[in-house]
């Protein structure tokens, strides 16, 4: 059998996450090949309904990434409402079964390449610890079981 | 006289030049922006984080550079070397010489394979010199514009960079270019350069190799810098416990001829050593220092968190010696304390090092004609701090002397508003309004989608098997096109781009390929050109977030581009064309507050040709102006006062209306509608802009018998008595400080320090027998004021220190005032008799400021003062678009500051003036009226003000005002309705993007 | 029992080898220590192999080709000497004496001459006596010594340089001037100085995570040019921080991009 190989969302604030994700392939540093970046302007436009489709639809994990709390938001602070958001849904993510662990935000500036594949490096071996989504399993059953 | 010049020529691309470019080029002039080095960015690209947010200097200067960098109206001349400026002001001729860069910036794609080959290792300056480069760079990853270049010193001309480069850009035989550019006025603004520490050899910088400048402790302490973040001690590479920062290295510094103080290194120290405990939490971090000036907006809450929150330990000493231990490494940091000589052991050294004029500063001046200071900085005046001594010519930033990040963008601001003011007439004439196609209407058409996928030479190819994506790419549904490319972003293939969409009637274009970040304009341009709407484009990252992340994982990183291609395959499906709204501009700005400031900005609009509305609550002009009757240097504030006012009242396009009060304030960028109560009546007017410059008041203090005996003033009124002559004393003490940094109001009113010394040395000029006492906490006569201090104190002033602990003691037991203050070195209380005693008041926030800010929806700092949209590189404006902020409205500062952000915020505002129309962003935030339930959510988080509620057929409903939405989506996901869509990233889009990233059947 | 060394010889196909077997067929006798390995052209000579040959235990390995002006391919020999010429520093800077390596031109002509240089180099490398590498206990700092000098004479860089010499020498570089022989020895010099370390670093770090001054001492080198190799093996992604001991940041070896 392969080895199972996690499929991971990644919804990437434009200005400063996604500038470290491309800071790290100029830097060249190497991360596993398991993520799908989805670039959206600020990590608070992250509606709750993204990432439970995200696990509906055969994510093993999602990861939020955005600017820097305090104050290196783009738009001042909608780095902020994506933590509260998150960290609500974490909770949530518990009554359907999907450990929350799966979900993950972090912060990550344009000049943090390293930091963005060391993100990338942690969530991917945690998701291979947890194993298959259970929410991927139960999905996949009804459609092509 | 010749011919005005539509051009202005800046130099400098650093964060003032960047700035003065942006306004000059966003109000209608052409720019040449000019800088010695291949890229622009200066100083700032190098820091790491920024003081007081703790910002990530890259994460906010990044979009900077990008917008200068593809602004149609400047142009970059990079590896220019000015020769002479002839002409007068208005029309100059200048000649310079453009170094050559031997590498073709028209055709370098920027991908960075001649780096990687080329066999030559050199020093990283802009890691200065904690790592190597190649003889082929870019100075910094972001660089701007991201184009490599020759290092001809270094480079021993093998010929590998010229095999390997695919997109034939290196141009070996490139020479050096003469040429002349036309211009109306012109900017200096090239920056300044580190003191080099070397030369304060008692420190042993360049000797021991754990003596480091503030410099490389920044680059040090970069994510992206030589160490990765970590922070580590050059010697040894081992991790350092205990690290002391020096101050006023270079600066302050009489021996080496450096009286001045250079403004930020207090301040850069303590962001430094609370950055590397972030890093490090069992560091300890030391800084020995002279005065602490902590003096901007919010900077003494800042250090106070660095001792009590962090930890930093300050010491008061100038330290004398650095000497190795030899086997360790180590240094004994050797100092005063209570004049007694201590060693201190440390592992790690970083000397701030002060600012000195930028190198080669007297050939500068030669060529454009300049005087310079003492310093050699570019000579100004106190009430023309902007105006260079040749007219057309105007300074900003650390040339003009030392200062700061957000002063020297104010003053760039400010120098864009004096430098268009001269030609405003040419407003228009040379930038360049390009020719479009109308848009072909798309609407109802089934989407057929052309896709390209970029090799980008062997970056994405030799990892990613780019035939095979191409391959599948034509299996996804509505892709009617596809096809590779060596480069998609090259000149011809833009041509192929355009003519593939005529040829297959394309009405959607998905590139594959780099980063939307810096290639998204183009593209979006391309197929603007070729008549489709610019929102039909989306672009897949296969560069950056995958070859070049997985390099030696062929085949999942082929996988991985194919998951990637197809999720933005399945947005571009979904993709609307958007319209950008036009917003009508109303050409007439709104100033609130006739004080300097206030008046300034009146004038810099009405001189640029647009009506102002002046309004001022007092029955006069000239605020606090009116109270100061000296300034540091020769000029007379009285008289510039009235011939400010002579020139405000003689305006025909500035209507002042005094006494009057703002009602009411309706509105938003290019349409604002103000009701104002003056005479007993109300007034409307129209406006596009407002500039809001309330200014200050000075506290009235409670402390100090302060009201309950005459003999106790404050600065002002101590003033007053010297101008009238009135002053007879023969002992006067000054008490600093009185109603700043305590509990109630712990930051540093700025002016104070700078007011006492000038009021003490006027004493001494009009009664030098007279004793003067000045008690302080630190000495804050920052930038080139120091020469004032140094004055004060060779006069005889003398200056007493005090904390909190031992706060000067004032009594009046039998008639005589008394004051008792700790003398910190013989530890006793000394007992003074003044006959006057003046207090040092506060600068206090303005009561009105927040019934205004409520009117303006913008917001307040904690000390009551207006906050700005960013403390750094927005200081004149708010998030708030067409509403500005100028003088003490925005924090206690001195006069030649007032003056450069009032300029600077004309500048600002006529970036929206000078536009008939405002062209908004089209991917904002759109409501579905029906299912709105008027719940006001939206309205609370939105950081710009741009929900409205409006009664509609009976209910509440929410409105997206465009002008003001910038398009973060925040509103969008958290409507609980759902009534909010994002436009260009819909839930829709995003959720087709999710669903294709992650499964490749379909099932729905 | 006396030592007999063990020697490889790279010859060339056309004048050594020929000029060897000459020797033959003119029955001239000369020591039995000698391997010969046929090539077309001592240009073919690769410095990885030589270096491998020694790490193997090779006492000596002895090159031969076509006199200059008589190479079957014009200037082959010219590019096996250059490539002799860094192989010496690269052995100078390891423990391995340098005499263990020699070039010679042999003609078809010259068996006699041949010989002589057989029995001549034997004698050398006699007197230098066995191999620190030959035999089941090769020493080990010597060893990695020539191994990381073999990776080396593998890196990009190095060999770009090598190959360009020649070209840069006589006919200029693509500004159109000439680099002097002692220039470009300069230049080469650094370059192999400081691939060379970086080598022994990370065949270091290699087998197990080490901080800078271990390194250093390891190495013998000042630890604030060890640190500025490690920053760099560190941005090109051949080493990374293990963990943190102490103060000490212990780097480790990555397998990628190798």
């Amino acid at each position: 059998m392969t080895e199972f190989e996690p499929k991971i969302v990644g919804f990437l604030c434009n200005w400063c996450a996604y500038a470290g994700a491309d800071l790290a392939g100029v830097s060249r540093i190497q991360y596993p090949p398991n993520i799908r970046i989805v670039r959206v302007m600020c990590s608070g436009r992250v509606d709750p309904v993204f990432i439970l489709e995200a696990f509906r639809s055969g994510a093993d994990g999602v990861l939020v990434a955005g600017c820097h709390l305090p104050s290196d938001c783009h738009y001042i602070s909608g780095n902020f409402k994506a933590h509260r958001r998150i960290m609500m849904l974490k909770k949530l993510l518990l009554q359907f079964g999907i450990e929350p662990e799966r979900l993950r935000i972090e912060w990550v500036s344009a000049s943090e390449g390293d930091k963005f594949a060391t993100v990338i490096k942690d969530m991917t071996e945690e998701i291979k610890k947890l194993g298959p989504s259970p929410l991927k399993v139960q999905v996949e059953g009804l459609i092509y079981g | 006289m010749k011919d005005k010049v539509g051009a202005v020529l800046v130099v400098g691309g650093g964060i003032a030049g960047i700035q003065a470019s942006l306004d000059l080029a966003d109000s209608g002039f052409k720019v040449y922006l000019l800088d010695e080095s291949p890229t622009i960015g200066g100083t700032m690209t190098q820091l790491d984080k920024t003081f007081p947010t703790n910002d990530c200097a890259m994460c906010i200067l990044a979009p900077k550079l990008v917008t200068a960098g593809r602004h149609p109206n400047i142009e970059l001349v990079m590896g220019g070397e000015i020769r002479s400026v002839e002409g007068e002001e208005g029309n100059f001729k200048v000649k310079l010489i453009r170094r050559p860069r031997r590498v073709n910036e028209e055709k370098c794609t920027g991908c960075g394979v001649c780096a990687q080959k080329c066999p030559v290792e050199a020093i990283d300056e802009f890691n200065q010199g904690l790592s190597e480069r190649c003889a082929i760079y870019v100075k910094y990853p972001q660089a701007v514009p991201l184009v490599f270049a020759i290092d001809r010193d270094k480079c021993i001309g093998c010929g590998t960079c010229q095999e390997v480069c695919k997109a034939g850009a290196i141009e070996y035989d490139e020479e050096e270019k003469e040429i002349v550019l036309n211009v109306g006025s012109i900017v200096l603004a090239p920056g300044f350069e580190e003191f080099d520490p070397s030369l304060k050899s008692e420190y042993g910088y360049g000797r021991y190799p754990n003596v480091i400048s503030s410099i490389e402790f920044e680059r040090i302490l970069s994510a992206s810098g030589p160490y990765g973040g970590m922070v580590l001690r050059p010697s040894d590479g081992e991790v350092p416990r205990r690290v002391a920062f020096i101050q006023c290295v270079g600066s302050r510094d009489a021996k080496l001829g450096n009286n001045y103080c250079s403004f930020a290194c207090c301040m850069y120290a303590i962001k430094e050593s609370i950055i590397a405990k972030e890093h490090n939490p069992d560091l300890q971090c030391t800084i020995f220092f002279m005065d602490m000036r902590a003096f901007g907006k919010e900077f003494d809450a800042y250090y106070s968190r660095a001792e009590e929150e962090y930890g930093v330990r300050f010491v008061r000493s100038r330290v004398s010696r650095v000497e190795e231990v030899p086997e360790s490494q180590n240094l004994i940091v050797r100092h005063v304390v209570e004049e007694e000589p201590k060693d201190e052991e440390f592992d790690l050294v970083v000397l701030s090092v002060g600012m000195r004029p930028p190198k080669g500063v007297e050939g500068l001046a030669k060529a454009f004609g300049i005087k310079l200071n003492k310093y050699n900085f570019c000579s100004t005046e106190t009430f023309s701090p902007l105006e260079t001594s040749r007219p057309g010519i105007y300074v900003c930033g650390t040339f003009a002397a030392p200062k700061d990040i957000p002063e020297s963008v104010a003053q760039a601001s400010g120098a864009a508003a004096k430098a268009a003011s001269i030609i405003a007439t040419e407003r228009g004439k040379l930038t360049v309004i390009k020719e479009l196609p109308s848009e072909i209407d798309v609407s109802g058409e089934e989407p057929r989608i052309g896709a390209f996928i970029c090799h980008c030479g062997i970056n994405i190819g030799g990892v990613v098997n780019v035939p095979e994506i191409v391959e599948y790419v034509k299996t996804l549904p509505n892709v009617v096109y596809a096809e590779e490319n060596l480069y998609t972003c090259s000149q011809d293939t833009q041509k192929r781009i355009r003519e593939k969409i005529k040829e297959h009637n394309l009405n959607r274009v998905v590139v594959a390929s780099c980063t939307p970040r810096t290639h998204e304009p183009l593209f979006r341009e391309t197929i603007r050109e070729a008549g489709l709407n610019i929102y039909l484009f989306e672009m897949s990252n296969i560069r950056d977030q995958c070859s070049w992340v997985h390099m030696h994982e062929h085949e999942k990183a082929t996988e991985k581009a194919k998951d990637l291609v197809r999720s933005i395959v399945a947005k571009a499906r979904l993709l609307k064309p958007l319209k950008k709204p036009m917003i009508n501009v109303v050409p007439v700005g709104l100033v609130i507050g006739g004080g300097l400031s206030g008046m300034t900005a009146a004038l810099e609009l009405a001189k640029q040709g647009f009506d102002v509305h002046l309004v001022e609550k007092e029955k006069e002009l000239g605020g606090n102006l009116r109270h100061i009757h000296y300034v540091l240097g020769s000029e007379d504030p009285q008289e510039r006062l009235s011939s400010i006012v002579k020139e405000v009242s003689e305006n025909e396009k500035i209507h002042v209306y005094l006494g009057a009060e703002i009602a009411n304030i309706e509105g938003y960028v290019g349409n604002f509608k103000t009701t104002l109560n003056h005479n007993g009546e109300k007034k409307e007017i129209d406006h596009g802009i407002v500039i809001v410059a309330t200014g200050a008041i000075e506290y009235k203090p409670t402390e100090y018998l302060y009201k309950e005996d005459e003999r106790v003033l404050t600065q002002r009124e101590l003033e007053e008595r010297l101008a009238k002559g009135e002053f007879n004393a023969k002992t006067v003490a000054m008490i600093q400080c009185v109603g700043s940094r305590n509990e109630e109001r712990p930051n540093c009113s700025r002016i104070c320090c700078v007011q006492a010394v000038k009021n003490a040395l006027k004493i001494k000029e009009l009664s030098s027998e007279t004793d003067v006492y000045v008690f302080y906490k630190d000495v804050r006569t920052y930038g080139l004021n120091e020469d004032y201090y140094r004055e004060a104190a060779s006069r005889g002033i003398l200056f007493i220190r005090y904390d909190d602990e031992n706060k000067p003691r004032v009594s009046r037991e039998n008639g005589p005032l008394k004051v008792l203050a700790m003398e910190p070195v013989l530890k006793t209380w000394l007992p003074i008799e003044p006959d006057l005693l003046v207090l040092s008041a506060a600068t206090i926030p303005n009561p009105d400021n927040q019934r205004i800010s409520e009117m303006l929806k913008v917001p307040l700092t904690k000390d009551g003062f207006f906050l700005e949209a960013h403390m750094k590189l927005r200081p004149i404006d708010f998030a708030t678009e067409g509403v500005f902020l100028c003088g003490l409205a925005h924090s206690p500062k001195l006069i030649e500051e007032s003056i450069s952000q009032a300029c600077g915020a004309a500048a600002r505002a006529i970036t929206i003036l000078s536009k008939k129309a405002l062209e908004v962003e089209g991917a904002i935030a759109s409501v579905n009226e029906d299912l709105c339930s008027g719940c006001r959510i939206c309205e609370a988080l939105c950081e710009y003000g741009a929900i409205k509620m409006e009664g509609k057929d009976g209910k509440l409903v929410s409105t997206v005002l465009e002008a003001l939405c910038k398009g973060c989506g925040v509103c969008g996901s958290s409507c609980p309705t759902g009534a909010i869509s994002m436009l260009h990233f819909t839930d829709d889009e995003i959720l087709a993007q999710v669903r294709a990233a992650l499964r490749e059947k379909k099932h729905d | 029992m006396t030592f007999e060394p063990r020697i490889v010889g790279f010859l060339c196909n056309w004048c050594s080898y020929a000029g060897a077997d000459l020797a033959g067929v003119s029955r001239i006798s000369y020591p039995t220590n000698i391997r010969i390995i046929r090539l077309m052209c001592s240009g073919r000579v690769e410095p990885v192999i030589v270096l491998e040959t020694l790490a193997q235990g090779a006492d000596g390995v002895l090159v031969m080709g076509c006199h200059i002006g008589d190479c079957h391919y014009i200037s082959g020999n010219l590019y096996a000497e250059r490539k002799i010429n860094v192989l010496k520093k690269l052995l100078a800077r390891t423990s391995l004496e340098v005499g263990r390596l020699r070039l010679e031109w042999v003609s078809a002509s010259e068996g006699g001459r041949f010989a002589e240089l057989v029995k001549d180099f034997v004698e050398q490398i006699k007197a230098l006596g066995p191999s620190p590498l030959a035999g089941d206990k090769p020493d080990k700092n010597i060893l990695a010594g020539v191994l990381a000098a073999k990776a080396a004479a593998e890196d990009f860089r190095l060999r770009l340089l090598v190959g360009r010499e020649k070209t840069m020498i006589d006919d200029g570089n693509v500004y159109g001037e000439k680099v002097s022989e002692e220039e470009l020895d300069k230049i080469l010099n650094e370059v192999i100085d400081t691939e060379f370390v970086r080598n022994r670093i990370y065949l270091l770090v290699k087998e197990k995570p080490l901080s800078v001054k271990e390194l250093s001492e390891r190495l013998d080198l000042d630890s604030k040019t060890v640190l500025r190799h490690v920053v760099v093996m560190r941005r090109r992604g051949l080493i990374t921080v293990d963990r943190v001991e102490g103060t000490s940041p212990l780097y480790t070896a990555l397998e990628v991009g190798r």
